[in-house]
């Protein structure tokens, strides 16, 4: 009886002494990049294929400079209801630098294209200047930036055309 | 004594006998269940003249017995059956009475040796294999209602799976698929891919699979290459007497992840399947066929899969002594490829470091298509006693495509390989007396993969790849007294591609020496592989480098020794314990050039040794079946170049699994829990990942109403989230239900 209960307490023992993989929020010490969270606004367009975030050195002036965005791939926005209820963490692995232009890039189902850029991405959301929020916020990328948050707004969505050839933003 | 005495006492004697007269005495015996038992035998004693039998009936097919006529007076009747306690009781007859005395018995199991087939390619007792032998049993496999017979086998004793690769012993780590250093036999016959040399473990559907020896440690005097490590023997179901029919449905559903910070969909991953399968035997033919899908959604981000098969078996005995079987399976897969998880920045990563429910988005509409079947057509003949021959030709066929939606050029969109092993073997065992046993036999191998991963061509061009292999083997037993000697050796000679041959000859010793008890056994043996014609001749990306072809690899080589004692200390345990020891040299892994490109390469020598323990008992009460396998292993790289010694990757020190199971009546539950500790050195390629144990609890249940029999089991109960290959997730919390009607 002794040594059944011996091998019990070690079988007890054996699961109780680790956990396993748990979550690890991400600028762990090292890391080189942005993390946020998105909050979701409006109903989600039927036609959403996904959402990226993205980050621009320079604020693009054309929409060639449109494909001029790290990282590459660009992390995605989770899009179920269950993820849009509250804010969404997010992710960027950059290299060290300023960043002019941190944005939710809405993409329409089809194949993209630069010449069906225009129609088929639309700016669903930035990180803003906190001190004038009608601004793009400039993030200066050295090491794990935090607070970078922002908001998706479904219901207010632009699409290339409405900053070019404007140098910034003015939603 | 004088004849007058010895007159008047016999006289005496049978007038009091006579005085007594006979009455009736009839009953019934059944299990504790209150189901009949036939053929048990029902004894009568009297204990006139000490405990003396006086009369002997057996149960029919009802359970039923009778006395007509017993000599009346104190009397005890016992019933015993094997595989029943023998139950006594003491009665008394009147003359003229008819008295009525039903018996129920308990289940008692005998643990006998059971026979085996593949430790030395013939019919022989566990207990007289000079190798370690572990066996999975129908009823097993039927307990832990899996869907493919990998899971069934990895709850064996030495055996881990490691995302799919199979390990006897640790014998192959994690080399992505390539390189198995066990070889999987189809009743018998090797079924390991022409191409990679690895295993489909879905080759065979579960439902067809009767029971699966494992032989650890070096097989190669026997079975050649990739028995390095170990076999694994699927044997199949035979087809029985008349009509048979067989349908096994399955549903199961897989728990979500246990943190919201990695959910990843929002509602639960379903997996249903069904087979049906049918069979009819008659006077010299039997066959049957089976017939089966499964869908499952998977528990990972991009983790669906489609599975359909079809298996077939045949038997012809145009006369007593021969027998002509023919069998095959064809089965194809379609399914998602959800490996490696995302790391940060690479998904929808919730800010998480990584998130081991979703893929990297590179890696998003990444798909396989794999079919493989095998056909054998089998001879053999039992001329006498004394001799049997067999003769066998076989053909395993696979053919995957990986796509490769996102892939730009120069990269192919999707990687192909089609390959064929097609082989032939004729073996006769002779036993020309009662104390020598003498197999030998003949093999011929071709193995051929047209592919453009495994092409040797990095222009990324396909090309045909051919290796030939002839192979002579010969093995024999010899008694001395109670000692079974064994000695043999096995001559492989290859080609590869019609160029040179090389030949490796592989002996082996072994004996075993029976004790009151149990038995001691040791082995020592060699053991090699010949590298895959994917290993030589790869050449694809990963991990961002080129992967080059090394058409001149050689081959693995080393020694295996054990020790190993059966030992039954009282009629309800019996314990196999075996220390083991493997010298390695020449162990192709997959090694980084100064040129900055991946190759296979003879890199590595290794000396893998331990305890392999296992021990099974029916403790407390017959209906409660216990066991417990535990392994050691000290698995060591030893030194070479600049490179220190240092444990080898991928090899857990500690592997222990507990399982218990409980019948009463129809119903039946148990558990497995294993442990495995967490591996001892890190790999290179992936420095900063965390290391974890496995601890996995499996709880079942099952309820049997003939032709019905339920079973539900949920795996990995506690939802343990882990994952023993880099940045590959083992399964999550599942729970199945497998409802069976068999005819």
């Amino acid at each position: 009886m002794r040594s059944r209960t011996a091998l019990f307490s070690i079988a007890l023992g054996a699961l109780a002494c680790d956990a396993g993989l748990a979550p690890q929020a991400s600028c762990p010490p090292g890391f080189v990049g942005i993390c946020g969270t998105v909050t979701f606004r409006g109903a989600l367009p039927d036609s959403t294929d996904v959402v990226y975030v993205v980050a621009y050195t320079t604020f693009p002036t054309t929409q060639n400079d449109l494909f001029d965005f790290k990282p590459l791939p660009p992390p995605t926005l989770r899009l179920d209801s269950a993820a849009r209820a509250a804010p969404q963490a997010y992710t960027l692995a950059l290299p060290a630098g300023t960043y002019q232009w941190v944005l939710a890039a809405w993409k329409k189902q089809g194949t993209l294209s630069p010449q069906n850029a225009d129609s088929l991405l639309r700016e669903a959301g930035f990180y803003r200047d906190p001190t004038d929020t009608s601004k793009a916020g400039t993030i200066v990328v050295a090491g794990a930036v935090t607070g970078t948050d922002f908001t998706v707004d479904f219901t207010n969505m632009h699409p290339v055309s409405f900053y070019f050839p404007a140098p910034h933003p003015t939603p | 004594m004088s004849l007058r005495r010895a007159i008047a006492l016999a006289l005496l004697v049978g007038t009091r006998l006579g005085a007594q007269g006979t009455g009736a005495l009839r009953g019934s015996v059944t299990d504790t269940a209150g189901n009949a038992l036939d053929r048990v035998r029902v004894r009568a004693l009297t204990r006139i003249g000490g405990m003396r039998e006086i009369a002997v009936r057996f149960t029919d097919a009802s359970g039923a017995y009778r006395f007509d006529s017993l000599p009346a007076g104190w009397l005890t009747i016992d019933a015993g059956l094997i595989g029943y306690g023998l139950v006594r009781d003491s009665i008394v007859i009147k003359a003229g009475d008819a008295v009525r005395l039903d018996f129920r018995l308990p289940v008692r199991p005998i643990l006998v040796s059971p026979t085996i087939v593949t430790a030395a390619k013939r019919s022989q007792l566990l207990d007289q294999a000079v190798t370690s032998v572990s066996l999975v049993g129908a009823q097993q496999i039927a307990q832990r209602a899996v869907n493919t017979i990998d899971e069934a086998v990895d709850k064996a004793p030495g055996v881990q799976f490691i995302a799919g690769q199979v390990n006897v012993r640790g014998s192959s780590g994690f080399v992505q698929g390539l390189g198995s250093r066990v070889l999987l036999l189809v009743d018998g016959v090797p079924a390991n891919q022409g191409d990679r040399g690895g295993i489909n473990w879905d080759l065979v559907p579960v439902d067809q699979v009767d029971r699966v020896e494992v032989v650890k440690g070096a097989g190669s005097a026997l079975y050649g290459s990739s028995a390095f490590g170990g076999v694994v023997n699927l044997i199949t179901r035979e087809n029985p007497e008349g009509w048979h029919a067989r349908l096994r449905a399955t549903g199961g559903v897989f728990a979500n992840p246990p943190h919201a910070a990695w959910a990843f969909r929002d509602h639960a991953g379903l997996e249903d399947g069904l087979d049906v399968a049918g069979s009819y035997g008659h006077g010299s033919v039997r066959a049957g066929l089976s017939a089966g899908a499964r869908h499952s959604d998977g528990y990972r981000q991009q983790d669906r899969a489609d599975h359909w098969q079809v298996t077939g078996k045949g038997e012809w005995r145009p006369e007593g002594a021969t027998q002509v079987n023919l069998s095959g399976a064809w089965a194809s897969d379609q399914y998602e490829v959800p490996e490696p998880w995302c790391q940060s920045g690479h998904c929808a990563d919730q800010g998480q470091a990584f998130q081991p429910f979703l893929i990297d988005t590179a890696n998003l509409g990444n798909r396989t298509r794999s079919d493989k079947g095998y056909f054998t057509a089998l001879v053999t003949r039992t001329p006498s006693e004394r001799t049997a021959w067999m003769a066998r030709a076989s053909w395993v066929r696979t053919h995957f495509t990986d796509a490769y939606p996102q892939r730009r050029p120069p990269l192919a969109a999707a990687d192909f390989s089609i390959a064929n092993r097609i082989g032939g073997e004729g073996r006769v065992v002779s036993r020309p007396d009662s104390l020598h046993v003498v197999t030998a036999g003949l093999e011929i191998t071709r193995s051929d993969v047209v592919s453009n991963v495994f092409s040797g061509d990095t222009t990324g061009g396909g090309r045909t790849h051919t290796e030939d292999a002839y192979s002579a083997y010969a093995e024999a037993e010899q008694r001395a007294g109670p000692l079974r000697v064994t000695i043999g050796a096995r001559g492989d000679f290859l080609a590869v591609d019609g160029g040179g041959i090389t030949a490796f000859v592989s002996p082996r010793a072994g004996a075993v020496w029976p004790t009151a008890r149990g038995s001691w056994r040791a082995s020592l043996g060699r053991a090699y592989r010949t590298p895959s014609l994917a290993e030589r001749f790869v050449t694809t990306y990963a991990l961002g480098f080129r992967v080059v072809p090394n058409p001149a690899l050689r081959a693995e080589d080393g020694w295996s020794a054990e020790v190993g004692r059966i030992w039954t200390p009282w009629p309800w345990i019996r314990s196999d314990a075996a220390l083991f020891f493997t010298q390695a040299r020449q162990l192709i892994e997959p090694a980084f050039t100064p040129a900055l490109v991946i190759q296979f390469q003879n890199v590595q020598r290794a000396r893998p040794m331990g305890l392999d323990l296992s021990v099974a008992a029916t403790p407390l009460s017959p209906h409660l079946t216990t066991t417990l396998a535990y392994q050691l292993l000290v698995a060591r790289e030893l030194a070479h170049d600049t490179v220190p010694e240092r444990p080898l990757l991928y090899r857990p020190r500690h592997l222990l699994t507990l399982s218990a199971d409980y019948g009463w009546r129809a119903l039946g539950v148990g558990g497995d829990f294993r442990v495995s500790s967490r591996f001892e050195r890190q790999d290179p390629l992936f420095p900063a990942d965390r290391q974890f144990p496995g601890k996995v609890l499996d709880l079942r249940a099952s309820w049997i109403a003939e032709p019905w029999t339920l079973h539900l089991k949920v795996a990995n109960v506690l939802n343990y989230v882990y994952n023993l290959a880099p940045r590959v997730l083992e399964p999550v919390r599942t729970a199945t239900v497998t409802l069976t009607f068999s005819y």
